[in-house]
């Protein structure tokens, strides 16, 4: 592993560098919260925030992208659209960074999706430790508190100075290029390891009951338990909770003709499966079309039927659809730790 | 292919969603390439009762609106009902609350015997309606994809999930944690969550989504301080006419 340093006075004529550039995406603040958005100055970009509203799924997955453009004619002319800009992704925390990992493998399964695919491979991810716990995360809980992959550098707040670790050459090749940097010690190292077990085990608050490695047999077990109903019963089937998910993937897509009626693009949006049409099929058929068949069906998807794909849960710890979910009824913890009790 | 004839009426409304069309600005010449507008009163002086597409704006407040708004249901191929007014009776419900000789007297004082009033409707109480385009007022890109689907002769692919989907996309902060209430957890999103984008809150103009769950928004404003006459109120503002805000 190699680590280096960047003192404080330094990062902002790093961050400036990088934004002389490159297309520099960070965490801002908004309303009380942090969103990623368009980075146009060193001061603009926050490294101490606790989690961002929406994960940076959004740089990869757009909410709405539109696929190809097609004319109306015999021939129908089809022109794939696909975006690979080269820009910067600047903060994104290890379970934020572990989710984009999960969504790496999963778009590259089967036929592999170039939308995605481009626009990751376009973007170098600059991660960070968090300095602060959101209220309902438990990513230390989910293995997520650190990652061994899937950035170009990692930052860590060391107090006076930032210790980077690099992950990629081309995470290399930029802080070479662009930072005044020191070499680390491994009284530095040391440190990191310390600072960063810090934040972990204020997180550790919160977490499963049990190993978290039993989830899938444990869903195997419930699918007939009477939770399901029950909190579903509250559930007011908003997609909250899929649309703030860092490893909810589904989408719809559909075609848009212009007023010409001679040219249209073919778009996909972000759909969620607590939402009533989700698995509507052309036939007016729903197959699942309560909201209990509907909620139980993201429980199963993050705990069991992705785990075998990526024998892993698909889901990172964030928190965000406990602190999206108005009636409460959303947060992984609660949820398993309550099926566990039978 | 001849284009088809479309004509735009009004009943009791503000009549701010047929402003919303002639506001589509460069849009509004793509949509006069593809259709002839033969009646359109906001806009036009000429009229003819020789239309394809009825696109009607306004609630039913009267009996004698009645007989006009079935002319129109039986001149028109399609009929499309243009804005919460139209869709779902929308705020001129608020007047079903109270008696209607008191309402009549309010608005019309001592002329209040020359004219006529009954508990308001959407068009859908009168006539049948082919597609609903809601909103206060309605939303210009969901008019121009009604209309493109229209001449593509296909369904119009109106949105069945509540605004928060809308909203998360735009990134807002939810309104509950900014300390005020907001009904979009129950109301058919379309609109992009402009109003709490803007900084307000969902009022809840474009009507429930089709199966909402009225039990659990009422706890949620319950639980964030609301009344149950505000709780109600907030129901009734726009969906006055449904069972949900009786």
């Amino acid at each position: 592993m190699e680590l280096q340093l960047i003192e404080k006075s330094d990062h902002d004529l790093f961050v400036q560098n990088l934004i002389n550039n490159y297309q520099v995406e960070g965490v801002k603040p908004k309303d009380g919260s942090f969103i990623y958005g368009s980075i146009k100055a060193p001061e603009e970009l926050c490294l101490d925030f606790d989690c961002t509203l929406i994960s940076p799924k959004k740089y990869f997955l757009p909410p709405k992208e539109a696929l190809l453009q097609f004319a109306l004619t015999p021939d129908s002319e089809i022109t794939p659209l696909i975006e690979n800009d080269p820009f910067i992704l600047f903060g994104v925390h290890p379970y934020d960074i572990k989710a984009i990992n999960q969504m790496d493998r999963i778009f590259a399964r089967g036929v592999p999706d170039p939308h995605y695919l481009q626009r990751r491979e376009a973007a170098l991810v600059i991660g960070v430790d968090p300095t602060a716990v959101a209220p309902r995360s438990f990513w230390a809980d989910m293995g997520a508190s650190t990652v061994s992959e899937g950035f170009d550098l990692m930052f860590t707040d060391m107090g006076e100075h930032f210790i980077v670790e690099i992950g990629t050459n081309r995470g290399r090749n930029l802080l070479e290029e662009h930072a005044k940097l020191k070499p680390a010690t491994t009284d530095d190292a040391r440190e990191r390891v310390r600072i960063r077990s810090r934040i972990s085990h204020i997180c550790k608050k919160r977490g499963f009951a049990f190993p978290k490695r039993d989830i899938p047999k444990l869903l195997e077990h419930s699918w007939n338990n009477f939770l399901w109903e029950e909190q579903a019963s509250k559930c007011l089937s908003c997609g909250t909770c899929n649309i703030v998910c860092p490893t909810c993937y589904c989408f719809d897509v559909e075609d848009h003709v212009d007023l010409d009626l001679a040219h249209g693009e073919r778009i996909r949006r972000w759909d969620g499966c607590l939402l009533q049409d989700f698995a509507a099929v052309a036939t007016g058929e729903n197959f699942r079309e309560t909201r209990a068949s509907r909620y139980r069906h993201r429980f199963f998807r993050k705990g069991h039927y992705l785990f075998e794909i990526l024998d892993d849960l698909a889901c990172v710890g964030c928190g965000r659809c406990a602190s999206g979910c108005l009636p409460d009824i959303a947060d992984p913890v609660n949820l398993f730790n309550k099926l566990k009790e039978g | 292919m001849e284009k088809p004839r479309v004509a735009f009426f009004d009943f009791a409304s503000c009549e701010g969603c047929q402003l919303q069309v002639i506001n589509l600005e460069e849009d509004l010449l793509k949509v006069l390439e593809a259709v002839d507008v033969v009646t359109f009163r906001e806009a036009m002086k000429e009229h003819s009762d020789n239309y394809d597409i009825a696109f009607v704006e306004g609630a039913i407040t009267r009996k004698s609106d009645e007989e006009r708004l079935k002319g129109i249901r039986a001149n028109a191929g399609v009929l499309v009902a243009l804005g919460s007014c139209a869709t779902l009776g929308g705020i001129t419900c608020l007047k079903n609350f109270h008696d209607q000789e008191y309402v009549r007297k309010l608005v019309y004082g001592d002329k209040a015997s020359h004219y006529e009033t009954y508990p308001s409707r959407p068009l859908n109480a009168v006539v049948p309606v082919d597609f609903k385009i809601h909103g206060c007022p309605i939303n210009r890109d969901e008019f121009a994809m009604v209309v493109k689907a229209l001449l593509l002769g296909k369904n119009p692919e109106i949105n069945n999930f509540p605004v928060c989907v809308e909203c998360k996309m735009a990134e807002n902060i939810c309104v509950f944690e900014k300390g005020m209430t907001c009904m979009g957890p129950v109301t058919r999103a379309g609109c992009g969550a402009c109003c709490v984008t803007e900084g307000s809150f969902c009022w809840g103009c474009r009507g429930l989504v089709d199966d909402p769950n009225a039990d659990s928004q009422r706890e949620v404003l319950a639980t964030h301080g609301l009344s149950v006459q505000d709780i109600l109120g907030s129901f009734r503002l726009y969906t006055g006419f449904s069972e949900v805000a009786k």
